[in-house]
Parts: structure tokens; sequence; C-alpha cells
């Protein structure tokens, strides 16, 4: 399509009583404007000058107008009365000059913004307590009611839950399990070959590993694998309606989305932890044969007196509560997703951070609660 | 060559168009957009309809053949040339696709802003007039897609379309989802702004009201090509299967009565 520059003269008839004469021609579009902004932003300069009823417009000569153009000349012109131009791009130019007309809402500062967020914050936190003890409660009632009625449980989600945040985690989980052995058995030897203390690596690591290493690991890893993963699926499903088109089926949304991925996780969860353990102590098996000279042989039949079976039946237990607890947040914040892709980001990072706070929350008061055992 | 430049917005030409492994969807496929015009197309599901509205967008290559949208086929290596050819068009798609994290306000200032070169206060007096040219009102820039109805959502998708004045408007389905009284609407509203914007419009349809009020030629897809592309009355005349089923019967008829 041929296009041409938009371009305006200006001429000064000193005698007329409306001295300024401007005549538009060519294309009026973004385009044109683009090209030739400086020459255009000194034209305004000089129009500026005059009052606007002392400059005629042509406008006969424009070929294309469109917003943009429209929005500089309407600006140009400023009301002017005395405009030749065509029906058509009269059209185009009053309507630019509505949408020039609204005005703009100032920003106003509120002072008591501060407070206003304060209680917007509170109200919110105590909102979501209130939503995360109700599905809390929700999915005890589903628990009692698969109890009565064991046919309704949905089989196939748990046991792919179980599959998916179990045994696909089981190689990350593993070789971090692995090294961690590595490096806490090779640090623990450094200092008690000092005192000639070297057996009792065994002691340290082994309880170490079992009650509080395994469980932590595999769980932190599954709140950013397996957490972050349930949230964006439940919140993608709140974003396409799914989640409303199950209750509208009359089916229940804890029942058939929440409950059997927590109970997945909180059956993979010790699994995967117990894989974690055996992981970890082969790390520090292999470094104490290296650096203390401990045979393999002799660290497996130290173990079990070193590390009382009590440690281990806290670590599963514990493994338990914390799949539990990664799941439940996961459900809850993935629930609560709004249908905009804005939500669903915040809402995945805030889930993985609050699960893995809750589980180390979790942890302290494990530790208090069991510290007279094993 | 330069005066088809002038008279054709779209231009392909032995399309071969393939999906999945080796499935042909369309074969020796030609189809030509004049700049002034509104051209249905229109065919039976599975003919391939959305998947050639990918092409022309360029969201899809074609295996083989040439497609031209204002003269530049999207694989052209001048990158200006690509993008000042993509500016030039407006898409509505189906389900509206507005940025869900924008206001509408934000959305239909969105490709006015990419595009640079515009003051924040120029940006505002256009996005308020396209507000105002699809029949809303400035208060409503602020609402967020998901507090829009069905119909608002796809005035708010029309007016983000229009906002660089394309001088090619693609459509894909734009009543579906409407009710009767709404689609009549926006039909009427595309028509008006067809008046003022010179715009060429290429529209995907089943809805044979919104076909028989606003098109000027239609192009029939079936048996993996234009079977024929001319204005209604030729079309509605032809001896082809789909054709009769689509335009014939007691919907046609009505439809047509009705306009």
């Amino acid at each position: 399509m041929p296009s041409r520059d938009a371009a305006l003269e200006i001429k000064t008839l000193a005698q007329d009583p409306v001295p300024l004469r401007a005549r538009a021609s060519g294309d009026w579009t973004f385009h044109g404007l683009k090209e030739r902004s400086e020459d255009f932003a000194r034209h305004l300069v000089e129009i500026e000058k005059q009052p606007a009823d002392r400059i005629a417009w042509d406008l006969t000569g424009v070929g294309e107008l469109d917003d943009a153009g429209a929005v500089w000349l309407v600006r140009a012109m400023r009301g002017s009365q005395r405009v030749d131009v065509s029906q058509g791009h009269r059209e185009i130019l009053n309507q630019v000059g509505q949408g020039l007309l609204v005005p703009q809402e100032p920003e106003r500062f509120d002072p008591l913004s501060g407070v206003v967020w304060t209680g917007e914050a509170a109200a919110g936190a105590a909102e979501h307590l209130r939503d995360g003890i109700s599905l809390l409660g929700q999915l005890a009632l589903d628990v009692a009611g698969m109890v009565r009625r064991p046919r309704e449980f949905p089989m196939r989600e748990f046991s792919a839950g179980i599959f998916r945040s179990g045994v696909t985690a089981l190689p990350v989980t593993m070789l971090v399990g692995f090294l961690v052995g590595i490096v806490l058995t090779y640090l623990s030897a450094l200092q008690l070959k000092r005192y000639g203390a070297d057996l009792l690596v065994i002691n340290i690591v082994g309880v170490g590993v079992v009650r509080e290493l395994g469980p932590m690991l595999a769980s932190i890893i599954s709140a950013g694998r397996s957490g972050s993963a349930i949230t964006a699926q439940l919140g993608v499903m709140r974003v396409t309606e799914e989640v409303e088109a199950l209750s509208v089926m009359g089916i229940s949304i804890t029942s058939r989305l929440v409950l059997p991925r927590v109970l997945a996780l909180a059956v993979a969860l010790p699994l995967v932890s117990f894989c974690t353990d055996i992981a970890a102590l082969a790390g520090a098996m292999l470094v104490s044969s290296f650096t203390l000279g401990i045979s393999p042989g002799a660290f497996l039949q130290a173990l079990p007196q070193a590390v009382e079976v009590v440690n281990f039946w806290i670590g599963i237990g514990k493994s338990v509560a914390f799949g539990f607890a990664v799941a439940f947040v996961a459900c809850h914040y993935g629930l609560r997703v709004l249908p905009n892709t804005d939500s669903l980001a915040v809402g995945v990072t805030r889930s993985v951070v609050a699960a893995i706070t809750g589980v180390i929350i979790l942890d302290a008061v494990f530790a208090i609660m069991l510290r007279n055992i094993g | 060559m330069a005066d088809d430049l002038d008279k054709y917005v779209i231009e392909i030409e032995g399309l071969v168009n393939t999906v999945g492994p080796g499935i042909i969807l369309h074969r020796d496929l030609n189809l030509k957009v004049r700049r002034d015009e509104v051209l249905s197309l229109v065919g039976g599901s599975g003919s391939g309809k959305t998947q050639l509205l990918r092409v022309i967008l360029g969201l899809k290559r074609p295996k083989a053949g040439r497609a031209h949208v204002f003269g530049v086929s999207w694989d052209d290596p001048n990158v200006k040339k690509v993008r000042d050819a993509r500016r030039r068009m407006g898409m509505l798609f189906q389900n509206g696709a507005l940025y869900s994290a924008l206001t509408v306000y934000d959305n239909i200032a969105f490709p006015l802003r990419e595009r640079g070169g515009l003051a924040e206060e120029d940006i505002r007096a256009i996005v308020n007039t396209k507000l105002a040219q699809v029949e809303l009102e400035p208060r409503h820039g602020k609402l967020l897609p998901a507090n829009l109805s069905g119909g608002m959502v796809k005035r708010v998708s029309l007016a983000r379309a229009l906002a660089l004045s394309p001088d090619l408007l693609i459509l894909d389905e734009p009543t579906a989802g409407l009710d009767p009284d709404r689609s009549e609407g926006f039909v009427r509203l595309i028509k008006r702004l067809r008046e003022d914007h010179r715009f060429a419009v290429v529209m995907v349809t089943h809805d044979l009201d919104t076909l028989f009020e606003l098109t000027d030629r239609v192009a029939v897809l079936a048996d993996q090509h234009i079977i024929a592309c001319d204005t209604l009355a030729v079309v509605r005349a032809m001896d082809h299967k789909f054709v009769q089923n689509f335009f014939g019967g007691e919907r046609g008829r009505r439809a047509l009565e009705h306009s």
C-alpha cells in the first residue's frame, strides 16, 4: 500500500483576521507520526503560541487517519471551530476528542492506608486460618465417611499420588541423602578423631540421620516437588473451573481431590524417608571406612547398638505427619487460587514456603515432645 | 506485483498443511482476501478452519506453499518487515485471550505501550476512545477480566484487537457464546466500526445470522482446500454436500429471511 508521510504546513497571512493557516496532508498514522515525531513537536510549540481561534485548519488533504494521528490533531486544534475536514475523519476526531475529555482519576494518598493494610492483612490471615481449619474438619469427616463406605475411596488417584510423589521422588532424595551422609560423617570424623572417639561417629550420624535428617530432607524436597505440583494442579483446575464442575456434579472436592493427595503423601513420605535414611547411612559407611578405618561390616554391627530402634520409629512417624502437612498445605493453597495467572504464581510460591516452614516448626514441636525418648 | 499488494491483504497459494504424523489437512489451498472486504471462512468441523487461521496468524508453519499477509511471509528474515506486518493486524480470539493479571484498561493499553512512541497521556485518550467505540464506559477500565461477562470479554478483546488501528481484523467465532441479542449487537458494532475505519475482516463463524449480516464473500473449506470463494448468492447455489447442509434447510432459510 503506498504510504504518504504525514506532513503539516503552516502559513502566516499577516493581514487576515485568522493569521495562521495549518494544512495537514499525508497519512496520519502511528507509523507516520513516529517517524517524524521531532518535526511535529516543533510544529506543536509554534501552534501553541497562538490562541486556538487564530488558526484555521485544513485537513482535507489527510489520507489515512488513525487514533494516534487523531490524538495529535485534536490536541493541537484545542477545540478550534475553523476546521475543514471530511465527514469520515470528523467522526474519528470526535471520538478521540471524547476519549481525551475523560478525566484521569487522581491518585489520592490515604494517611490511614497503613492501618487499613494491617487490618486487611489480619482479616486475611484469620480467613486463611478459618479455611484451613474447615478443610481439616471436612477431611476428617471424609475419612470417617470412607471408613463406612470403603468402596467410594478414590483408589486410582491415591495410587497415582503414591507413584508420583513417592517413587519418582526417590532418585533426587536418595542422592541428596547420600551426599549429606558423606558431608556429615566427614565433618564429625574430623572432630572426633582429635579425642580418639572415632566409634562415636556411628552414634552421631546414625541418630541424626534416622531421627532428624532423613525425614527432614525427604519432606523439604517433597514440599518443593510434590507440594508445588499439587498447588499448581488444583490452581489450574480452579482457573479452568474444573473444581466448580466437580461441585456442580455433587462430587465432594475434599474427598475427590484433597483426601487422596493428602493420604498418598502421608503414605509415600515415610517410604521415601526410609530410602533416604539408607542412602545417607551408605554415605556415612563409605566415609567411615576411608577416613576412620571402620569397615562396613563393623559399621553395620555397631549401628543397632548405637541407634535404638525407637529412633527409627520416631523418624517414620514424623514423616507421616510431615507428608500430611505438606500435602494439606499444598491443597489448601491450591483451592484458594483465584482465576488469574498472577494468583496462581503467588499461590504456588506461598504454598512451598508455608509447607517448608510448617515442616520445620512441626519438627521443633516433635523434638520438644519426644525429648525424653531414645 | 505492487498492484497485487495494494489489492490483497492475504494471499495464500498452493498451501499444504499437515497435523500430527503425516495427516494432510490442506492440499493445494488457495485464498486471496481483498483489503476492503469481509470474508467468512466456513467449513465442517475438522476441516481445518482454525489451522488455516493459525497459518495466517503465523502461529503455524505450513508444510509447503506460500502464505503472505500484507505481502510479507512470516518466515521473512527481515524482522522489522514482519513486525510491521504483525502490527497491521488485530486478532479476536474465541475466548478473548485477555491477560488475566491486567485490568481492562491495561489490556487495551498493552499493545499501545509495546508499540512505543506514544506518551502515556495519548495512550489514555486512545484507550478511552476504544472503550467508547465498543460501548463500554471508562469505569469498566478498572475491572479485571475475571469480573467481566462473556459479552464484555468479547468487546474488550475487540477493543484490544483494534488498539493499533489494524488494516486487517481476524475474528474467530466472534459471536460464539453470546445470546442472540448480544451477538446481533456485536455484529452491528463491527459493522459500524468498519464504516469509520476501513479494515478488512476475515472471520470463522458458524452463525448464519452473523454471516448474512456482515460478509461480502464466503470461502468454503472442504475436501482439503477452498472449494469456492465468492458472494453468498453464488456459494449458496453450489451443488456440494457441505454447502447444501450448511446453508440449506430450515436454519439457513430462517437466517436469510431474518436478514
